[in-house]
Order: structure tokens, then sequence, then C-alpha cells
């Protein structure tokens, strides 16, 4: 793969994270980190993808790193971990997906040519199922650190950086 | 706490919870905030959360009286900042014993924290959209439709939501106005893949917080408020959908 191209695709998935997380309205000390992680996500879906994986295992490996590093920076930057989290997956939600079986269903509705019906019919399951399996997974990978460890707070996941910053306070 | 202070708390709480719900908050986070402040000021709470009202009882530990009341949640919109101020609040609450009154100051605060500026918005959103263009393997002019676009159909959204549509209709004006101007390029056949122009430049309206946190409660086991925001956010589609047939429609493209 062209290292430049793979590189410059970085800044566009962080500016894709950025504009969401404006919209959601984050505190600003979290722009850069979302700007960061979603660069990171995305990254991780694209390579499995590159890899002969398909979108739907791309986005959930997406999801898993950006939920782990969620809870690792939410406790640098003090706010909860699905503030960086959500923001940076948003762009991997399925939009243009959910859009075109939307899309594909009301097409339904005023079609009455048997085989272009079956066609259609076609693209929209197979378009809405991906929606649905992607969102799921992402919802899964983004939840994962909380599964996993099973806490219901990450303030109770001890990160190693927190523990020494602690003990810096304590002295 | 005599019924005075019960009363104020569970005013604090729903207001609180409510304050969650509406800033786009999954339901296990709301309950989890909310009782951990109640707990911090030795109540035991229950609360039934629905995506239109919120539902809680008190129970003071000293004694047998029960206070319960219902509060309606205000309209939804993404506001992650009163989530993180809540959640940093809450555990001021619980760790550093902050006094009701002292909280129900902070919460006003946070309630009355500034957006970014709206300009701002504009141009980082329609930042995202021309992203959004070029992963999907646009060029520098699709990027410039799909950032106009973006930026013309959220302006047109931002005016619906002022003047108080509906907020489907809302979405679906955003995505006309923004298919229309997309749609133009395809129609004239502007650029290499205008296409694509057309197929991002709706991007920035797909419901993305809706779609997860219904996911995120139906794995959590809050099934019935995840199908309510699965329900919702497949509508929020489908207003998508219709403002992009309609600029379809009009200039017979697709």
């Amino acid at each position: 793969m062209d290292l430049f191209a793979f590189f410059e695709k970085w800044i566009w998935l962080g500016f894709a994270a950025v504009g969401f997380a404006m919209l959601f309205n984050v505190p600003k000390r979290t722009l850069i980190t979302i700007f960061i992680l979603g660069a990171i996500g995305g990254a991780v879906k694209l390579l499995t993808i590159q890899y002969e994986g398909n979108i739907v295992i791309g986005s959930f490996f997406g999801a898993v790193v950006v939920g782990f590093l969620s809870v690792w920076v939410a406790h640098i930057k003090h706010a909860p971990p699905f503030v960086f989290a959500i923001p940076a997956v948003i762009p991997m939600v399925p939009g243009a997906f959910s859009y075109k079986m939307m899309l594909g269903i009301i097409k339904l509705t005023s079609n009455t040519d048997e085989t272009l019906f079956i066609k259609i019919l076609n693209d929209t399951i197979s378009n809405g199922l991906k929606a649905f399996f992607i969102l799921l997974l992402l919802a899964v990978g983004v939840s994962a650190p909380m599964i996993l460890t099973r806490r219901e707070s990450a303030k109770d996941i001890k990160v190693k950086l927190q523990l020494t910053h602690e003990k810096s306070i304590k002295k | 706490m005599n019924k005075h202070d019960t009363k104020e708390l569970s005013q604090f709480l729903l207001e609180t919870g409510a304050l969650l719900m509406s800033s786009g908050a999954n339901t296990n986070r709301i309950r989890i905030t909310t009782l951990r402040i109640a707990n911090a000021y030795g109540h035991s709470a229950e609360l039934l959360i629905m995506h239109r009202a919120l539902m809680l009882t008190l129970n003071s530990e000293n004694d047998d009286n029960f206070y319960s009341s219902i509060k309606k949640t205000l309209p939804h919109g993404a506001n992650f900042r009163i989530v993180s101020g809540i959640s940093k609040l809450s555990w001021q609450i619980a760790e550093e014993k902050l006094a009701l009154n002292k909280a129900v100051e902070e919460l006003n605060r946070l309630q009355g924290l500034p957006h970014y500026p709206r300009i701002l918005i504009l141009i980082f959103v329609a930042l995202a959209g021309a992203s959004f263009c070029r992963l999907f393997g646009g060029g520098p002019i699709e990027m410039s439709v799909a950032f106009t676009a973006t930026f013309i159909g959220l302006f047109v959204r931002q005016e619906a939501i002022k003047k108080k549509f509906n907020s489907y209709l809302c979405v679906f004006f955003g995505a006309f106005t923004s298919s229309l101007i997309a749609g133009l390029t395809v129609k004239l056949n502007i650029g290499d893949h205008p296409d694509l122009a057309f197929a991002t430049s709706v991007l920035y309206l797909i419901p993305g917080i809706p779609l997860i946190n219904s996911l995120t409660d139906l794995l959590d086991g809050n099934i019935m408020n995840g199908i309510v925001r699965g329900v919702n956010g497949l509508i929020l589609a489908f207003a998508i959908a219709l403002g992009l047939l309609g600029a379809i429609i009009i200039y017979n493209i697709g």
C-alpha cells in the first residue's frame, strides 16, 4: 500500500471525527484526542479491509481499539470514556448503508417489474444487514473494556498511569 | 434529612437524569450516575427510565417514607459537555461530599455552558463532509461540492430547529437541501465522480448517537429503550432517504 496515501487518510479520518465532535458539543480539551482516536480507529478499519477482512470485522476492530484507548485517555483528560469513543466511532457508523436501505424500501413500493424488484430487494437487504451488524459490533467494540473487566464505571479500571499520578500527588 | 430535603434531592436527581437523557447518554449511564448521587446523599433510589420521561422513587435510609415523582425529558440533542460535566459532578458528590445546594448551582452552570460558535460548527462539519468524500475516493472538485452542500444543508437544518419544526422534518429539510446542491453537479456532470459528492453530502445527518445508544442499550438489557432509540434512528434515516429521493426525482438522476 502507498504509505503516503495511507497517512493522508488519517487526516481526513480525524477531521471527520472532529466535525461530529463539534456537532455534539464536546469539551474543548478533548478535541485533539478525538482527532487522534478517530484517525487510529479508522486506520485500523482500513487496514483490516486491506488485508482480506470485510467492512463488518474492520469496523469491529476499529471500535475495539478506540474503546480501549478511550478508557486510557479518560484517566488523563478527566472526562468519561464515551465522550472520546462515540465521536471517534461515528465516522464508522454505516450511514450510507442505512439510508441506501431506506431508499431501497421506498423504491420497492413503486416498482412492479419483477426482475428489477428482486435486484432492488437484494441490495436493500444486503445494505440493511450490513448496517445492522456494523452498528452492533461498533456498540460491542466501544463497550468492550467495560464488558471484559466487568466494571460499572471506567473510574474503577485502574490504569498504571493514573496510579503513578496519584502517588506523585500524595508525595 | 427532612421531607423538604428529600423533595429537593429528588428534583435534583430527576433534573440530572433528564439532562443526561436529552444530551445523548445511554440508559445504563443515566441509571449509574443518578443512583451514585442518591447513595452519596444517604438515600436508596429506584429509577424507571423512558425516552420521554423519568420516574424516581426515593427512600431515606433512616425512615419508612417514600417519595416519588416523574419528570419529562427535554427535546433530544447531543451535548457531551453536559454529560462530561455531570459525570464529574457525580464523582465530586460521591467522593468529596459536595453539599446539595452547591451541586444544584453546578448543574445550573453546566446547563448555561456555551456551544461552539455557529460558524465554527458549520465549517468543521462541512470539513467532515469533505473528508468523507475524500475517503470514498473523491477529488478536490467533489470535496468542495460536499463541503458546500454540507455547509448549506446544516445551516438550513439549524434554522429549521430554531423555528421549532418537527425534528424529523428538520432532518428532511437538511437532506433535501444538501442533495439538491450536490445533485446539481451530478445533473451537469461536473468533476470525475459527482455521484460520490451526492452520496456523502448527507452523511452529517446520520443519527449516529441514537443508533449506537440503541445497540448499547440492547446489549445492556434495556431492551425497551434500545427499541425506542432504534426506531427513532430508523425514522431519521427514512427522513434522509426522503430528502435524497426528492432531489433524485427533481433532477431525474440515480
